[in-house]
């Protein structure tokens, strides 16, 4: 049992990267991003790749795996982000079921088999093959992660993006150069999610390209509305909620896209900030108006 | 070889024309994309399909109410998804039609299962010779009618009172008000058109490939959206061109390139657009 909670910590842990990753670039810059899974995917493989066949040590792994998310993010953000917000969405949508379909189809990524034996990490001789070292390594990347975005967001350059956000045309206005930041926190969101995924790959010692489809892409979207776009402190609460919940509730496994759909909708009408609202690291959302 | 490719290109760019009208119309009056296109498309597929297995209808009445019930879809998804979302951060609407699409293909999936469904078809079609090109009078027919629909639908937006109206909301909605148009009829109009539009092509697209299931709207929608963007989004012949242009490239590309690769010649072609030329193809040209 205590073995299962360790397990579930893990994933949550993992999630909460990759949400706080995805909610840079919603709650952020005002961008959706619906192949958030093919960043995870590309983090994923990449280290696995290296790992497996070159047997590289985990944090050059993680280094190159981390670079190629980066990389990849770069050249789709590039062409979009000076364009519409609705374009990335279908862009990153078109770019999610391509990466599902190279990793299906090529020979190196196994098809749709994946590849096995993913070794643990070692760093500086100690290794993190148990449950419980592993989960401080997972602690403590995403406490690096909650560091690094929030230092962001509460820098001059958090409240450009800020002003992206609310309003693009008076952000250019007072000078910011709105496609250079949208771009450079489109990148920066992809290696997190990259980070994630290294994560993930490292743990399970197994993938293949089902873990990384659309699913996950609208799971992680899930999770940054529920906890409030805008809100680090939301996206923590609303990974934890979004991995422990369906673990409880394994009946009702057939509904559960039906109840995310669902949940997107309701949230949005009823509720568009979510449970933590924008305000951040703050628990005004239960104070009285 | 290539003539046959050519006409199967055709074949589903007429449908990804008839998807790509959706998009445009609604993105044109409201400025922004219906993400649940494709689940409005399979929708229209699955009413006609379960119609005729039925066994109590004809194919004409199958088709309109495969049509029909694509409309009745928008309608609701309008009304649900979209109007109480007016005015706000344009990420907003855009995510709840995202919900709405995952929802709808999870309901799907839950109603009808998994499996393709054959389409229990009352015709039969054959290969005739044109000009030694053998032809399938299926693609034909498909072909012939998307043609219709879309011939229609330029006659009804140019010629018609409530045409033109939609026209007026998409240039200017506040001054379309002032002249005394119901913006909000006008909206619910375009999505019941372009729905029905989706409808059609969900149908056609059923028989065609003879397979109806829950995702299969997911790449068709994707695809229609780069037909729009190709042909520069709010433009309706754009629309159309695109949607052709993109089916012939993605037979093409299948042919001489590479099958396993079918579905990303689309998005290539959707990046390649966006990089070079994001007001689309026919840009310049009148709109509407």
């Amino acid at each position: 049992m205590a073995a299962y909670f360790l397990h579930l910590a893990i994933l949550a842990g993992i999630y909460i990267i990759l949400t706080i990753s995805l909610n840079l670039i919603i709650g952020y810059a005002g961008q959706v991003s619906l192949g958030h899974a093919a960043f995870y995917g590309i983090g994923a493989y990449t280290s696995a790749l290296v790992s497996v066949y070159w047997h590289f040590p985990f944090p050059l792994a993680l280094t190159a795996a981390v670079l190629t998310t980066a990389v990849c993010g770069l050249a789709l953000g590039l062409p979009t982000l000076r364009l519409r917000e609705d374009y990335l969405a279908i862009v990153t949508l078109g770019f999610g079921v391509i990466v599902d379909m190279v990793a299906l189809n090529l020979e190196i990524t196994g098809g749709p088999d994946g590849i096995v034996g993913i070794p643990a990490p070692i760093i500086l001789g100690l290794s993190f093959r148990s449950q419980p070292r592993y989960l401080g390594l997972v602690v403590l990347c995403v406490l690096s992660v909650l560091g690094l975005t929030y230092r962001l967001v509460q820098s001059y350059h958090g409240r450009a993006l800020r002003a992206i956000r609310d309003h693009e045309v008076t952000a250019q206005v007072m000078g910011i150069n709105t496609p250079a930041y949208k771009i450079a926190v489109f990148t920066l969101a992809a290696a997190l999610a990259g980070l994630a995924g290294v994560l993930y790959a490292h743990y399970i010692s197994f993938i293949n390209p089902e873990s990384f489809g659309l699913h996950t892409s609208i799971l992680a979207l899930c999770m940054v509305v529920l906890g409030g776009m805008g809100s680090l402190a939301g996206s923590i609460v609303g990974a934890l909620i979004l991995s422990v919940l369906p673990e409880l509730l394994r009946r009702f496994h057939a509904y559960q896209d039906l109840l995310y759909g669902a949940l997107l909708v309701g949230l949005l009408i009823w509720r568009p900030e979510g449970i933590m609202g924008r305000g951040n690291m703050s628990l005004k959302f239960l104070q009285k108006e | 070889m290539f003539l046959q490719q050519l006409l199967n290109g055709l074949t589903t760019g007429s449908a990804y024309a008839l998807i790509a009208l959706g998009y445009t119309m609604i993105y044109g009056i409201l400025g922004l994309i219906n993400f649940a296109q494709g689940e409005i498309y399979m929708c229209g597929a699955f009413v006609a399909v379960l119609l005729l297995a039925s066994g109590q209808v004809s194919f004409y009445l199958a088709f309109a109410a495969g049509m029909a019930a694509a409309a009745l879809l928008g309608l609701a998804l309008e009304r649900i998804a979209f109007r109480p979302l007016r005015g706000t951060h344009p990420l907003v609407p855009l995510i709840s039609a995202i919900g709405a699409s995952i929802f709808l293909q999870s309901l799907a999936l839950l109603l009808f299962g998994p499996n393709d469904r054959a389409f229990p078809m009352q015709f039969t079609f054959q290969t005739i010779s044109l000009a030694g090109l053998p032809v399938s009078t299926l693609q034909g027919a498909i072909l012939g009618a998307a043609l219709l629909f879309m011939a229609l639908l330029v006659a009804f937006v140019r010629y018609t009172r409530y045409g033109k109206a939609i026209v007026a909301c998409a240039l200017d909605r506040d001054t379309a008000r002032l002249m005394g148009i119901n913006v909000d009829r006008m909206v619910a109009l375009t999505f019941l058109i372009g729905s029905a539009l989706s409808g059609a092509a969900g149908v056609m697209m059923a028989i065609y490939y003879n397979a109806t299931y829950p995702r299969m709207g997911l790449l068709p929608g994707l695809k229609a959206f780069s037909a729009a963007i190709l042909g520069g989004v709010g433009n309706i012949p754009g629309a159309i061109l695109g949607g052709l242009v993109l089916g012939i490239a993605e037979s093409l590309g299948a042919a001489y390139i590479s099958s396993g690769y079918k579905d990303a010649v689309a998005f290539v072609i959707l990046i390649l657009v966006l990089l070079l030329r994001p007001q689309g193809i026919l840009a310049g040209w009148q709109r509407h």
